[in-house]
This record gives structure tokens, sequence and C-alpha cells, in this order.
């Protein structure tokens, strides 16, 4: 092999790139269990260049994790009591397309329920997806008015979530009102964050939105030894679950929210909603 | 095929090296050849090893081989799943498999709920076979040793060895000599359960979280072992963090030789050695380690996670 080759194909990838990195993962999770018919996402091939079928046990849990997370996401847009204005603030968003999905009625939720999503990811991940969106019609045309990519119910931030300030007004420059009912969405994002960098995250929150709710998941029990070979396969990709430490328990992740005076927190594991019987209807028609 | 060719391909394979299709064909000939004349409940001679679940982990099965002896030194019994969730199960099964031909007496392989055709699609044996060789023709070739693969197996007429666990519609070992095994594994009925049920805490029969297969207490397996005048009934299909278990007032063990299982759990392995006198030596071992434990085309693919 010719050493100019060599030269050209390696080249270093630093921290924040291997974050990144870990939403192909997601994405190429979500894309085979929808390929599958695990979940339905008619658009998140858009997004995936090289499709790679994952393993039943992945695929499963893919499965449970939407499942779970929808099901949060439509409670709070139904839930009428509070308002009909509603926003949604998605932390490291990704290549995540629930905006599309309730846009399309997939996720379907009440028509007088009015919201506007924010997803908020490192501008690298933005301008891919912003360019993604703009290629797909199907996609874009569900963006009312696109003014680049902020319409008037959705908007693609692109900033460092370590910088919160800058964020914070980022959202204030497109619509974000502190009086509307929020629901903050972080999956797999926190925890790539120093706990004093997230906690900063849910101090402004606390402070400044008055009714806020927060959608939380994310990975906990560094310790046993399920959690250790984690720890140990994900450090040979270089990636560092920085939080864990922090909240190892899904008692430490009520305590975070606890200590904040939220209202209520609530934790749950995978297994808990793999057991569900509502879970365990859906399982049976895909288990074999 | 010469006992010499076997033997190279018998080295071949331990070094994590695949044999040619066409090898891989006349192997499977020549194994089907000699399962065939297997009994249902295959009678073995202690001293012999009992083994359970591989799942493809190449680099854990050598580890195996060196804390237990190397075949045919030593003599063997594999307990089923030898294929799908590890990245190895071509090398891992056509190395058990050289053996059996070379050495029928000194190793027994007896079927897992995953030597099958339906459930190797799912879980990733069938997309080695075709990530390997280009084809689905070796995968082919296997299925149909897996139809040859006894269904349990018998230790001097004291222990008997099965992947899963017992079933309703056995209540004797004659019965289990009685089922037409040459088949993909029926999703229900006595060859089903035999290969997919479950020991648990529970009196008589359950249904099984599995969706095949029953779960069984320790009442059902008391009369098992008095029904046929047995004194353990050894078993592998479930996942046991210290590498074996003992339930029932040791009525029942399940033998786990999977460490690490999925590149994930964090377990050790077991096997089960028995003497001459069908004394018991659990030996436990740990994952392999060093560059190649998952070897060097696979470092970089690092098991998959919820990220």
């Amino acid at each position: 092999m010719n050493s100019s080759r060599l030269e050209r194909e390696e080249y270093w990838e630093n921290e924040d790139d291997v974050v990144r990195g870990t939403n192909d993962d997601a994405t190429i999770s979500r894309m085979s269990a929808a390929s599958l018919g695990y979940i339905e996402d008619p658009f998140v091939h858009f997004f995936v260049k090289r499709p790679v079928q994952r393993p039943p046990i992945i695929n499963r849990g893919s499965y449970l994790r939407v499942m779970a997370l929808t099901d949060i996401v439509q409670q709070f847009l139904q839930c009428s009591d509070i308002s009909h204005k509603k926003q949604i603030v998605s932390l490291g968003a990704g290549f995540d397309t629930r905006y599309f999905l309730l846009k399309a009625g997939i996720i379907p939720v009440d028509s007088k329920t009015q919201f506007k999503y924010f997803e908020i990811d490192f501008p690298e991940m933005t301008a891919k997806k912003a360019f993604t969106i703009k290629r797909q019609n199907k996609l874009a045309s569900m963006l009312i008015n696109p003014v680049e990519l902020s319409s008037s119910d959705y908007a693609l931030i692109g900033g460092d979530l370590r910088e919160w300030s800058k964020i914070a007004e980022r959202l204030t420059h497109h619509g974000f009102q502190a009086d509307l009912p929020t629901l903050f969405i972080s999956e797999c994002v926190l925890i790539y964050l120093a706990p004093e960098e997230s906690q900063s995250i849910l101090d402004w929150i606390t402070a400044n939105v008055q009714n806020a709710m927060f959608l939380l998941y994310e990975q906990i029990l560094p310790d046993d030894t399920f959690g250790q070979v984690m720890l140990r396969n994900l450090k040979s990709r270089n990636i560092e679950l920085k939080g864990i430490h922090a909240y190892p328990t899904l008692e430490a992740q009520i305590q975070r929210f606890k200590q904040l005076n939220w209202g209520g927190a609530l934790a749950v594991d995978i297994n808990t909603l793999h057991d569900r019987p509502s879970a365990q209807n859906e399982i049976k028609r895909y288990a074999c | 095929m010469g006992s010499s060719d076997l033997d190279r391909q018998i080295e071949q394979l331990r070094q994590c090296e695949i044999i040619t299709e066409n090898e891989v064909k006349i192997l499977c000939q020549k194994a089907r050849e000699i399962l065939a004349e297997e009994s249902n409940v295959q009678k073995i001679d202690a001293p012999v090893t009992i083994c359970g679940d591989i799942h493809g982990q190449f680099y854990d099965l050598k580890e195996l081989f060196k804390v237990g002896g190397e075949c045919p030194d030593t003599n063997y019994l594999f307990m089923g799943d030898f294929v799908d969730r590890g990245f190895y199960s071509v090398e891992t099964f056509l190395l058990l498999l050289a053996l059996k031909v070379r050495y029928p007496d000194r190793i027994t392989l007896i079927r897992g709920n995953h030597e099958s055709r339906q459930i190797t699609q799912v879980y990733g044996f069938y997309d080695e076979c075709l990530r390997k060789y280009g084809s689905v023709n070796v995968w082919r070739y296997c299925c149909e040793v897996f139809d040859h693969l006894a269904l349990s197996a018998i230790i001097d007429n004291k222990i008997f060895c099965v992947h899963g666990g017992l079933s309703p519609s056995v209540n004797t070992i004659d019965q289990i000599r009685t089922i037409d095994r040459k088949v993909e594994v029926p999703h229900d009925g006595a060859m089903c359960d035999l290969l997919w049920s479950d020991p648990d805490d529970i009196e008589g029969w359950g249904l099984s979280p599995r969706g095949a297969g029953y779960l069984f207490g320790g009442d059902v397996v008391q009369s098992f072992l008095h029904n046929n005048d047995l004194n353990l009934i050894a078993r592998a299909h479930q996942l046991v963090m210290e590498g074996y278990k003992l339930l029932f007032n040791d009525t029942i063990v399940t033998v786990w030789s999977a460490p690490n299982y999925c590149y994930r759990c964090g377990n050790v392995a077991a096997i089960l050695e028995l003497n001459d006198k069908l004394e018991s030596n659990y030996k436990i071992f740990e994952a392999a380690v060093g560059v190649d434990s998952r070897g060097a085309g696979v470092r970089k693919r690092a098991p998959d996670y919820f990220l």
C-alpha cells in the first residue's frame, strides 16, 4: 500500500466527532427497526447512506425506545388541560424524524394541538440534516413557509449544548416562548456531557421555563457486569459516557430532578417497559 | 475425504480460517452419515465433559478447549446452540463438525433451538454464511446437518442431557426414542419442547415467555428422574452469570459455555466434567483476551448499544 493513500485515509477523530458519530449509530438502528417492520418510520431512510441490519436484540430495544418516547410525546401533546399551544425542544436531536412523523400523522395527535418543534445539535449535524431535508421534497413540503430551516412550527438550531447561553439566545430568536408548556427531550445526549454541563442546562430550564417536562433516555448501571462490559466496549470506540457515574441508577435520575424541586419525577428501565402487557402483545407480533 | 485432508481442515478451522464451500459440502455429507446412525437419545460413556451454548464465540470455544483439554484427549458433549449471535458461527460449527467426523466417538453434538432454518435466518448464522461464502449453500448444507443432530444424550444411563428441558408429552426416555427427528424444529410438540423449555420455580407446567416450549417445576423433574431411574438432568439454553446453576435440590443443572455472552453480558462460562464415577467437577472460564479475542477484522466492530 502506498503511503500517500494511507495518509489521506487516516484522519484524527476528536471527542466531539465521536459523539456526533453516535447519531449515525442510532439512525442506522432506527432504519433497521423500521425496515423490518418493528416501527413505522418512512423518513429515516433519507438519513442513512448505508443501511445495516441490526440483530434482533437491538431491533427490539429500538422498538421499545421509540414506542416509549413516542407515547410520552403524544401524552404531552394531547394533554389539553394546560394549553393547546405547546413546544418541544429536542436536545442533540441528530437525524431524529419525530417532527416529520407528527406532521405526517404517523404519530397521531389531536388536530387542535398546536406545537412548535425545536431541534438543537452541533452545526455540523444541523447542516447535514438541513441539506437532506431540503433535498427531499417530501420532507421540505411539511415545513410551512420554510425560511432556511426555521418555519412557523419547526426550527433546526446549530450550537453546542456546552454553551447553553448561546443556545438559549438562538431558541428565543427562533420564537421559543418561556411561558408555553414545553417538553425537553434528551435521547442519549446529556450522558455525553460532563455532569456540571448537563446540570447547567437543567438549571436554566428550571429557572426560565414556567411549565416544563423533561423526557430523558440514557444508560444507567455502569457498575454491574453488563455495565462494565458496556463501558469497556464503548471505550474501544472512544465513546465516553461522561454522565453515567453521576446518575448511575433510576433513583439517582429521579433525584437529579427532585433536587431542582421539579413537581414529579418517574424513572423506569427498559426491562420494565418490555414486560408491560401492552408491549408483550406487540412483541408477540414480531417475535419468532 | 482422507483423514489427512480432514486433519488439515481441522487445523485451518482451529486458526479461525474457513474451508472451501466444496470442502464444507463433503464434510456435511460425511457428518450426516455419522449423525443419521445416532439415536435420538445418544448413549455416552463417562468420563465426559458437558458444554452448553457456544453461539459462534469461536475464540471463547478455543478457551474452552484450553480449559477442558483438546478433542480427542477429552470426550465432549456439546448441548447445542453452536451458531447465531457471535461473530464466528461458521468457524465454530464447522470446527465442531470436523471434530465429530474425525473423532465420532469422542465428541457428541446434540441439537439446540438455534440449529434451525427459521432461527438462523433471524439471529445471524444465515447472514454470516452469505457474507463469508457469497452464497447460502453453506447455510443449506449446515441446516441439513442440523436435521440429523441427536435430540438428547444419556450418560451411563444416569444423566439425561438436553438443550432446553422436558416436555409434557414425554414421560419416558423411550418416548423420545420414537420421535421422527430428521426435520426442521417444529413449532410445538415433544421435539420442540426438548429444545425450548426452561425449568422454573413453579409446580407442574407453565407457559413459556419464549413462545415455544414450556416452563417446568421441580416436581416435574423429580418424577421424570424417578420414572427413568436417573440422577440428574443437564441442560443449557439459559444464560447463567456464574456459568452453571443447580436447581431443585441438585436434580437439574444449567451449563452455560459462552463467556461474556454476545460480547456484552460480562458473565463467566462453565463446563461440567464427569469422571468415570459420574462425580461432577465444574470448570469456570472467562472470555478470551488478547489482541485477537474477537479477531483482527472484528475489533473495529464493537457490539451495538443504544447510543
